[in-house]
């Protein structure tokens, strides 16, 4: 399970983000006391526009920023003081995290699963697995760096996933891929779901999110707005679908900003 | 495996899976340092045995008769070409020749010399013997400062001599006549004299220039690439990826250094002169290090590429990208140079202070180890100092890679 309590993450402005950013104020709350709960069984949903914070939250849950307060467990383990354990027990994919294009899929599968501990058998079987699953196997061989973009994706989930982890977390896992390989994802993420594992994605699509989240959180400007399951928020915004009831949440949120 | 073994040998492998990375490390090191070094040594021996050989064209005007006996001796007489001007004769041709460098040296007596010699009682300014040579010229300058001042000088003694009644009174001592064992060295340390001059300069710039594109590739290079983020949500703690790095960098380095050096071996039946060898030839075999001095002398190579690695690192750490890496590691390398150079024209024993100053004192170390004259204790004084800066950039570098500003630009 992870639980997200009373996050805040403040980024300090370099002189250059101030100017590109329009404003002079030297810092950015880009998360603002949120709180919510993924749990086993269920995919939960972050979703929301650009800039909205998903990825600084997803960041702070997988130990790469550190919060600036809050707390965060996950599978128990606070975030601050158990980064190790944390790592160990998630897969965390984001569209920054690359892979060293001078390796062939193949090495890159068996360094990765080296540094989570894996052994030589194991990494072999997780690989043929993932492999398969992501139609990785044609081109296991081949550079990174002659590959696709939508090939280099496709691996870069399967790298994420080698050791199997308890906890899932995919920022926006479907950008950038073909309605094929997008398709095979988030039919992959429901698979780990039903297994039993923790998944949390990001996303700005509303109809990825309302085909496979269990649960939903709606963040604008660095604040939740709502969170329940799709029944639960189309009731309490009055709406018949998630992009009614994300445009109703957007126009207050405008409105309360002026 | 331990995740440090990991890391280390992924570092090796994307070097040595690279062909472009292995030829630009390890190969043109090597090829190019031989073929400069040769070119460099045959053409600095060319120019000191042309000097040797050349015979200087030299004219002379209105010679007496006893400085004519001097020049027509068996030994001088095959050392120069000699022109006799005739007596009154116009110059100006000969000086001009002088210019263009095809006459070397002009030597005009007064036409009353040896009557004024004669006359040396009364009180009056001696005979001036006129010479015109040309400075920017290597063997004009020769004949003129090296040939014609002995013989100024063995004429001038045989006039003294014949006013005191017999040359014998003008020469009061002969140096080195007819000793043929006048040179004594050991030859052991004559070779390391000769080398200890370019050799530790030589040392540190290939060790710290064989780190150097690597190591901004594999930290600042990845972290513009984003690979490093990937490394860093693995369980693998910090500093474990950051030894990883540095050890595998440090491979690197040694291995680039040994490979400058095998190109200076390479070069060396040409480039000897370069190293300080009168023979023509360093006989590497001379030096005869015992094993201490082995010991010696890679004991401080390993602990100075600790230094240069941890520098190399904590700068591209701090950089965001390649480009900004440079920047900042050029002027270090700069650093690194200059305490090579300032050690190569210092003389006498250096003070132990001097031991404990970091890579410079490392310079200064591997020259006294060439010289057969490093102290133990200044020997341990130099490698503690470089563990114990390795030591502080490591900590720091550990600091860094915990830093989400510097590892994220946050
Ligand atoms: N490293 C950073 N430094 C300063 N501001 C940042 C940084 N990263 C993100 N931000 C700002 O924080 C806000 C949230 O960004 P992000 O979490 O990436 O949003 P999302 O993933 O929802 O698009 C944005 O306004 C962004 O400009
Ligand atoms: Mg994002």
């Amino acid at each position: 399970m992870i639980k997200v309590q009373d996050l805040q993450k403040v980024y300090k402005l370099t002189k250059k983000q101030m100017s590109k950013n329009n404003t002079r104020e030297p810092i950015k709350a880009a998360v603002d006391g949120i709180s919510f709960e993924a749990h086993e069984h269920e995919i939960f949903g972050l979703l929301g526009p650009n800039g909205a914070g998903k990825t600084t939250i997803l960041r702070c849950i997988s130990t790469l920023i550190k919060p600036t307060a809050g707390k965060i467990t996950v599978q128990g383990h606070d975030v601050e003081q158990e980064s190790d354990d944390v790592r160990k027990n998630i897969a965390f994919l984001t569209n920054e995290l690359k892979l060293d294009v001078n390796f062939t899929p193949e090495y890159t599968m068996f360094y990765f699963g080296s540094l989570y501990g894996l052994s030589k058998e194991v990494i072999e079987q997780r690989t043929e697995l993932l492999f398969k699953q992501f139609g990785i196997t044609s081109f296991r061989n081949i550079k990174i760096a002659e590959l696709s973009t939508g090939m280099k994706q496709k691996l870069s989930i399967a790298v994420s996933l080698i050791h199997d982890p308890p906890v899932i977390i995919f920022d926006e896992p479907t950008n950038g891929l073909d309605i094929i390989t997008a398709r095979a994802v988030t039919d992959y993420l429901t698979e780990l779901k039903n297994k039993g594992k923790v998944v949390i994605i990001s996303t700005h699509i509303m109809s990825v999110a309302s085909k496979i989240c269990d649960r939903f959180s709606i963040l604008l400007s660095g604040k939740i707005r709502i969170t329940g399951t799709l029944s639960q928020i189309l009731a309490a915004t009055a709406s018949s679908d998630l992009e009614d009831a994300f445009f109703r949440l957007y126009s207050e949120n405008v409105q309360e900003g002026i | 495996m331990s995740n440090l073994l990991i890391v280390i040998r992924k570092e090796l492998k994307r070097v040595f899976d690279d062909r472009r990375l292995v030829f630009t490390t390890f190969i043109l090191p090597a090829v190019s340092i031989a073929l400069i070094y040769s070119i460099m040594g045959s053409m600095i021996g060319n120019m000191t045995s042309d000097i040797k050989s050349h015979v200087p064209s030299v004219y002379i005007q209105n010679a007496p008769a006893d400085f004519q006996t001097i020049l027509a001796d068996d030994s001088l007489k095959e050392r120069m070409e000699l022109t006799t001007v005739p007596q009154g004769e116009s110059l100006e041709s000969v000086k001009s020749a002088i210019q263009d460098g095809t006459v070397d040296l002009l030597v005009v007596f007064p036409e009353d010399f040896s009557a004024e010699i004669e006359d040396y009682r009364s009180n009056r300014d001696v005979p001036v013997i006129n010479t015109y040579y040309n400075t920017s010229e290597d063997y004009s300058r020769n004949a003129r400062n090296i040939l014609f001042e002995g013989i100024f000088k063995q004429y001038e003694n045989m006039i003294i001599g014949e006013r005191l009644g017999g040359s014998h009174y003008a020469n009061a001592f002969d140096v080195d006549k007819g000793n043929t064992q006048s040179v004594i060295v050991d030859e052991r340390k004559a070779t390391g004299k000769g080398l200890s001059t370019l050799l530790p300069m030589l040392i540190v710039i290939f060790l710290f220039s064989g780190g150097m594109g690597i190591g901004m590739d594999t930290i600042a290079g990845e972290k513009e690439r984003g690979t490093m983020a990937t490394l860093l949500i693995t369980p693998v703690k910090r500093e474990t990826i950051a030894f990883g790095k540095i050890i595998g960098l440090g491979i690197v380095s040694i291995i680039s250094a040994a490979s400058s050096f095998l190109g200076v071996i390479i070069s060396l039946p040409f480039s000897s002169v370069i190293f300080g060898s009168r023979t023509g030839s360093v006989n590497l075999g001379a030096l005869n290090f015992g094993a201490a001095q082995y010991l010696q002398l890679s004991l401080i190579m390993l602990t100075l590429v600790g230094v240069f690695v941890g520098l190399i690192a904590l700068t591209s750490i701090i950089a965001k990208n390649v480009k900004e890496a440079g920047t900042y590691v050029v002027p270090i390398y700069m650093l690194v140079m200059v305490s090579g150079f300032l050690n190569m024209f210092t003389t006498g024993t250096p003070t132990t202070v001097r031991y404990a100053i970091p890579v410079y004192g490392s310079v200064v170390a591997i020259k006294s180890l060439l010289e057969f004259e490093l102290a133990w204790l200044n020997f341990g004084l130099c490698c503690l100092i470089n563990v114990a800066a390795t030591a502080m950039l490591i900590w720091v570098i550990k600091k860094m890679f915990n830093s989400e500003k510097i590892m994220f630009g946050i």
